[in-house]
């Protein structure tokens, strides 16, 4: 096949091409921010109030002028927890909406997936993830981590059940990265001696669980560790139980939502599980829960929701402090404002921008945590907290604070 | 632990057992794999918790309620997707049959979501024994499974519909040529594996969770003890189910347990290559 270009065709090719320019300015006169949220699948417990929390942010800024003088568009999408779903929201996304940042990303699998898109874009991504490979992947430092890697989700459930006085574990974990590098971190708490059984992996989806547990308390540990998510977790609980096993079930928070207390009712008494939470005294929670309508709760916290927020703002704050939407300025500016001592500390989006305007440095403090990053992008703490499923509510019996 | 490995596999076949009869079964008469039994078995877990949950009937009549549902199911996709078709070749209805299972799972997403679901009964402890533990639950299973594999060897072999049935598996033509009205056979057994497939359902939200995945999650092990058994043969997939279930169990003895989910291919490939017609089939001459 060959391709013949008249005057008139190539005329016509011409004056498209001259005026795409135009279009495109057209869509520059708003910010747009891609919000990508797990609204259902695996996160469905989490994303609403991720996506709910970006878009009061953004309505707030919104109506008080906007950001370099121009309003910010939010683009919602639902990544169903799903990569392969998240891929092909994230390319409509950067080339049709053209966003500067994709934020609200939760698990690791949707965050890693979508990266080299946004790399090659130069788009800012933050995220809720916990994989070690996040900051490994990220190339050109335009990636954000507001929750801690999974390494310090173990350490930190590891220091907490090691003060109740627990001597011996038995430990198997869900084969994937996530929870893989939490067992890792467990380990180093609690000590190799610890350990009744050579830790081991379990797939997802499998038919059946019934060996693996019982290979698991063969010897009788006094306590159980099982990384996981919700799904495998309810399943290996059920086997758990059948099986007889009376000794401490420990796992994630992620596992033990209403949906897995739902499913299993009274037998789920007495389970520990622990994940990183928001520092419920600071003044950015308070300010989270009254903008939110929540009542503040010991046993809920809300520590996806007050992320979203701070993703947002910490988001915007940059905006303004680089003065661009280019990727790497924001990245750059992203930690002139969250990190670093000696300056303002702000607890939310207007005194933030009001700070900024007034030629103060900045250091936002946020509602899920103090939001300081470390070189590569990560958050560097988050509080811990360690609850016990009792009569079928969460009670709190351990934090421990950054 | 060892006599508890041999528990753990016979629990395994006895979830597994029931629908890899069906599968085998409906291979007999259809003449194709058809890969659209997760989503059936998916359809019959969320059928009996529907009855059981929201409705709120004891779980024998959800059980019982489903089983009826899955096999008007099962009739259905029959008539509406595998008849207009029935001249295509096995491996084009195959296909299709994969197709149904995702659309039947993407159905049950969309009305329930993805959310984990159990019964509404409770969990409970085991009994111990020689150092073993069973459950009631799981003894219930396994009986339901044994009545369930002799139910079909009395209706096969000593009933007329069996014959038919049987007769229909082996030629169809030769079988209308004798007054048997194969499209009425066929019917009736796509609504007696239906009802199989919902009862599997049931044992498996009771065994393991209800979510859109729980039916192909066990389409593997299925599929495998149906080709070890003999695909076409019941029986076979009863001795087939067995095996799978204590080789599986014997894996993790000696690999990693995130080889396990392999076994089941692993023994597919075997007997594909070795003996396509598994323990019990009968080797089929191509002409």
């Amino acid at each position: 096949m060959s391709f013949h270009m008249n005057r008139r065709s190539f005329l016509a090719a011409s004056t498209a091409a001259l005026l795409v320019p135009t279009i495109l300015r057209a869509q520059e006169s708003d910010i747009a921010i891609g919000s990508l949220t797990p609204n259902t699948g695996g996160g469905a417990p989490f994303g609403p109030n991720i996506t709910a929390a970006h878009k009061r942010v953004v309505d707030a800024v919104n109506a008080a002028g906007g950001i370099l003088g121009r309003q910010v568009r939010l683009f919602q999408e639902n990544s169903e927890t799903n990569p392969e779903t998240a891929v092909r929201a994230a390319d409509k996304l950067i080339n049709v909406n053209g966003v500067c940042a994709i934020v609200g990303t939760f698990s690791s699998s949707v965050t890693l997936g979508i990266m080299p898109k946004c790399q090659a874009a130069n788009v800012v991504q933050m995220c809720t993830s916990s994989s070690s490979d996040i900051p490994v992947a990220d190339e050109k430092g335009l990636v954000f981590n507001f929750q801690p890697l999974s390494p310090i989700w173990g350490r930190a459930i590891g220091e907490l059940v090691k003060s109740r006085g627990i001597e011996t574990f038995g430990l198997m974990a869900l084969n994937n990265d996530f929870t893989r590098s939490m067992m890792d971190g467990f380990i180093e708490i609690v000590g190799q001696d610890a350990l009744l059984n050579e830790p081991f992996y379990y797939n997802a989806q499998q038919s059946s669980y019934r060996s693996e547990v019982t290979q698991l308390i063969e010897k009788n540990p006094q306590a159980v560790f099982v990384p996981s998510y919700v799904t495998d977790f309810t399943a290996v609980y059920k086997e758990l139980y059948r099986q007889g096993y009376e000794g401490t079930v420990i796992t994630t928070s992620l596992s033990t939502g209403p949906q897995f207390k739902e499913a299993i009712g009274g037998a789920a008494e007495g389970i520990v599980h622990g994940f990183p939470v928001p520092a419920i005294n600071s003044p950015a929670y308070k300010e989270y829960l009254v903008e939110a309508g929540l009542e503040a709760s010991d046993s809920v916290q809300h520590p996806f929701g007050t992320a979203g927020r701070d993703q947002l703002t910490t988001l915007l704050l940059a905006i303004e402090k680089a003065g661009s939407t280019a990727g790497p300025d924001i990245a750059k500016a992203v930690w002139e404002v969250t990190t670093g001592e000696g300056k303002t500390t702000v607890y939310n989006l207007a005194d933030g921008l009001a700070a900024l305007r007034a030629g103060k440095e900045i250091n936002y403090s946020g509602a899920s945590g103090s939001i300081e990053f470390d070189e590569e992008g990560m958050v560097l703490g988050r509080d811990f907290q360690l609850s016990e499923i009792r009569d079928g509510e969460d009670v709190v019996i351990e934090r421990l604070e950054y | 632990m060892n006599l508890q490995i041999f528990v753990n596999a016979l629990v395994n076949a006895a979830l597994i057992a029931p629908p890899a009869m069906a599968f085998s079964l409906l291979f007999g008469v259809l003449k194709f794999p058809n890969f659209a039994i997760g989503g059936y078995i998916t359809l019959g877990a969320f059928a009996a918790y529907t009855f059981n949950v929201p409705l709120g009937l004891p779980l024998p009549l959800a059980t019982l309620g489903a089983m009826l549902f899955t096999g008007f199911v099962v009739w259905l996709a029959h008539v509406w997707v595998f008849k207009p078709m029935q001249d295509q070749s096995a491996v084009t209805l195959l296909v299709v049959s994969i197709a149904l299972t995702l659309i039947l799972e993407s159905v049950v997403r969309l009305f329930f979501s993805a959310d984990v679901r159990g019964f509404d009964i409770p969990l409970e402890r085991p009994w111990k024994f020689w150092g073993a533990r069973i459950t009631r639950e799981q003894v219930e299973i396994i009986a339901c499974a044994v009545v369930l594999a002799t139910g079909l060897h009395v209706l096969l072999r000593h009933t007329r519909i069996g014959r038919a049935m049987r007769a229909v598996a082996d030629n169809p033509m030769l079988a209308a040529i004798r007054g048997v009205d194969a499209a009425k056979i066929t019917a009736l057994t796509t609504v007696l594996c239906g009802a199989i497939f919902g009862l599997t359902g049931v044992f498996a939200g009771l065994d393991l969770v209800i979510e859109p995945l729980v039916g192909w999650n066990l389409t593997i092990p299925i599929f495998a003890a149906a080709i070890l058994g003999g695909i076409g043969s019941p029986y076979g997939a009863i001795l087939g189910a067995l095996l799978l279930g204590l080789a599986e169990e014997l894996t993790i003895l000696v690999l990693p347990s995130t080889y396990k989910i392999a076994v089941g291919f692993v023994i597919i490939a075997i007997f594909l290559l070795l003996r396509p017609q598994g323990l019990f089939g009968t080797a089929e001459i191509k002409k």
